[in-house]
């Protein structure tokens, strides 16, 4: 409710104004690999009526070739299918008898494509069976060994790991080989789960983050912290629910000693631990415990230290029965460190949104830095760690995106490069 | 590590295990540390998170914010962590960030440890200094406090049905070891 009124006005009270752009979803650890690892392969042509009996050769031969792992790969494909690249080394398509090797050059005559019986087979992975020992197998086997020359093997290079989209699919497919894609993506989130999520926030994400800008700023110039912060909203039951609002700590002294400006601060005051703190003591006055026993240590900074902090913490807009973080958002104007990212996971957050990647110290991203791409200026390539989805080693997982202002110009960093968020 | 070194170690270690100890016996996670300078204890710590409804609330979060409240934070600099279990990525990574001298732990975390059962958080590639670990003392120990509360958390499971058939498995870690009970 609150929230409702403060996009219709009270972000502009505030001289908040939302940011104009885009979401860009992340790339899990196992997407960037999957997007660029590959393995060399052998193909061959056939004769269309002769393709089951070289297969079954080829698996007599190496009796333990493990076809599981190349699935994605299309085994056996006509001419029309092969990328223009193989095409052109194939040209024309010679399927009534096996080439020998002096056929096989490159040639511009008319394609064949109608000509439809040949087929072009992925044998194995290179690593399967030395290439010696390949051309005697064939050898031995019909239609090879009636052939005046031995066949001609090639060596292709093929991604090593099933793609991820439709998109990556058809794109490998053009670049290397007939890709199977089956409608999943093994590697991350669904990119139709992604796309509904994404729809889902993007018309709000850009106020959350100019509101955790603000409060950020607000830290800053009470010398308290970094000019970060973040902003916790529940949009579960429709509503949009702002549980919490948090700016960085990591400079104020709660007790008689300082943090010294030449070191790190005091690294578990970090807006995002203090956002996660808050949501934790709104769920015990929920529950009618009292927050502050649970809470001795002021070294947390969980109690909110201005009026914007302390108007979403009084709000009483947490539903009773919740658990941690479960069904929440968590919007934060930089990519938050490896320990943040781990706060955000062990709070079972559903998705998160940062305003600016951290290529030295961010834990989020798993791939190098897009702004690379927009040809600014970055001094790493990013940890690569992808905390946010890695089911088989991290109990949780959630959604995450970067956000790309629409003027590239704004997304220069407010705090220094080698800064943990 | 030679004979002294070792008594040296296990005198903390074991102080350590007591605090996971306290922590079982109050419903908590049984992980368990100390904070230790010059051979002296500076704080203590053991997992709140049940306690405070904040997953983040792990025992080394617990022992910092106690040490910090009367030491400068630089002292972090010259002084050694003994915890139960394999700190996860997020305490490896705040460890890091403070600079803490070196990590001592019992038992490996392969669900979310930072110093190499999942991430490497001690060493690989960050901006901050990094820090040596040493694992596997009193590793048996602390694997049977948290097996303890594995079983203990199931005789307070909703489906009856299910507890009766678990036991004090010997070789099955629990998955969640720093998570809070769902409430």
């Amino acid at each position: 409710m609150l929230a409702d009124t403060l996009l219709s006005g009270g972000l502009e009270q505030l001289s908040i104004v939302a940011r104009k752009g885009a979401l860009v979803p992340l790339k899990t650890k196992d997407e960037v690999r999957a997007a660029l690892e590959t393995f060399e392969a052998y193909i061959l042509e056939v004769p269309a009526r002769w393709a089951g009996a070289v297969k079954d050769a080829i698996h007599a031969a190496i009796p333990n070739l493990k076809t599981a792992d190349f699935q994605h790969l299309r085994r056996v494909v006509q001419f029309k299918y092969l990328p223009v690249h193989l095409q052109k080394k194939y040209r024309p398509p010679h399927p009534s008898r096996p080439r020998g090797d002096n056929v096989y050059q490159e040639s511009e005559d008319a394609p064949a494509e109608e000509d439809d019986t040949a087929r072009y087979f992925l044998i194995s992975p290179v690593s399967a069976i030395a290439h010696r020992v390949l051309i005697d197998v064939l050898l031995r086997n019909s239609p090879f060994g009636a052939a005046p020359k031995p066949p001609i093997v090639l060596t292709i290079s093929v991604p090593a790991l099933a793609p991820c989209s439709a998109e990556q699919a058809a794109q490998w497919t053009l670049d290397y080989w007939p890709i199977s894609y089956k409608n999943t993506n093994p590697f991350g989130p669904h990119p139709n789960l992604v796309a509904r999520n994404a729809l889902e926030i993007a018309p709000n994400a850009g106020s959350w983050l100019a509101l955790a800008e603000e409060v950020g700023r607000q830290l800053y110039d009470l010398n308290f912290g970094e000019h970060v912060g973040c902003v916790i909203v529940d949009k579960s039951r429709g509503s949009h629910e702002i549980i919490a609002v948090a700016g960085d700590c990591r400079w104020r002294s709660p007790c008689a000693h300082s943090f010294p400006r030449d070191g790190t601060g005091n690294v578990m005051a970090h807006s995002v631990q203090r956002a996660i703190a808050m949501v934790a003591k709104k769920r015990l006055r929920a529950a009618g415990r009292d927050s502050e026993a649970a809470s001795p240590s002021d070294i947390f900074c969980e109690n909110p230290m201005t009026d914007l902090e302390r108007h979403f913490y009084l709000q009483e807009n947490l539903s009773t029965t919740g658990y941690l973080c479960v069904d929440m958002d968590m919007y934060v104007t930089h990519e938050p460190c490896v320990m943040c990212s781990m706060a955000i996971l062990h709070s079972r957050f559903r998705r998160c949104v940062f305003g600016r990647r951290m290529p030295l110290t961010g834990g989020l991203t798993a791939d190098t830095a897009l702004q690379a791409k927009r040809e600014q200026t970055i001094d790493g390539s990013g940890l690569g760690h992808g905390i946010f989805w890695r089911p088989t080693e991290l109990n949780w997982k959630f959604l995450a995106w970067e956000w790309m202002d629409e003027d590239s110009t704004t997304m220069t960093t407010t705090i220094s490069d080698t800064r943990q968020v | 590590m030679n004979a002294e070194e070792k008594v040296y170690h296990e005198r903390f270690m074991r102080e350590a295990i007591s605090m996971a100890e306290l922590a079982l016996r109050t419903d908590e996670t049984p992980v368990g540390c100390v904070f230790v300078k010059d051979g002296e204890i500076i704080g203590r710590g053991m997992n709140a998170t049940n306690k405070t409804l904040n997953g983040t609330r792990h025992a080394e979060f617990i022992a910092i914010a106690q040490i910090l409240e009367e030491h400068p934070v630089t002292i972090l600099n010259e002084t050694d962590l003994y915890v139960t279990v394999e700190p996860c990525v997020m305490c490896a990574s705040m460890l890091r960030q403070y600079g803490i001298k070196g990590v001592y732990f019992g038992c490996w975390n392969e669900r979310f440890g930072g110093t190499g059962g999942v991430l490497n958080c001690h060493s690989d590639t960050s901006v901050d200094k990094p820090y040596p670990v040493h694992g596997g003392i009193f590793r048996e120990e602390a694997i049977m406090l948290l097996r303890k509360f594995y079983v203990q958390e199931n005789d307070k499971a909703p489906e009856p049905k299910q507890k009766k058939t678990r036991e004090l498995k010997t070789e099955i870690l629990p998955m969640d070891i720093h998570a809070p009970k769902p409430s």
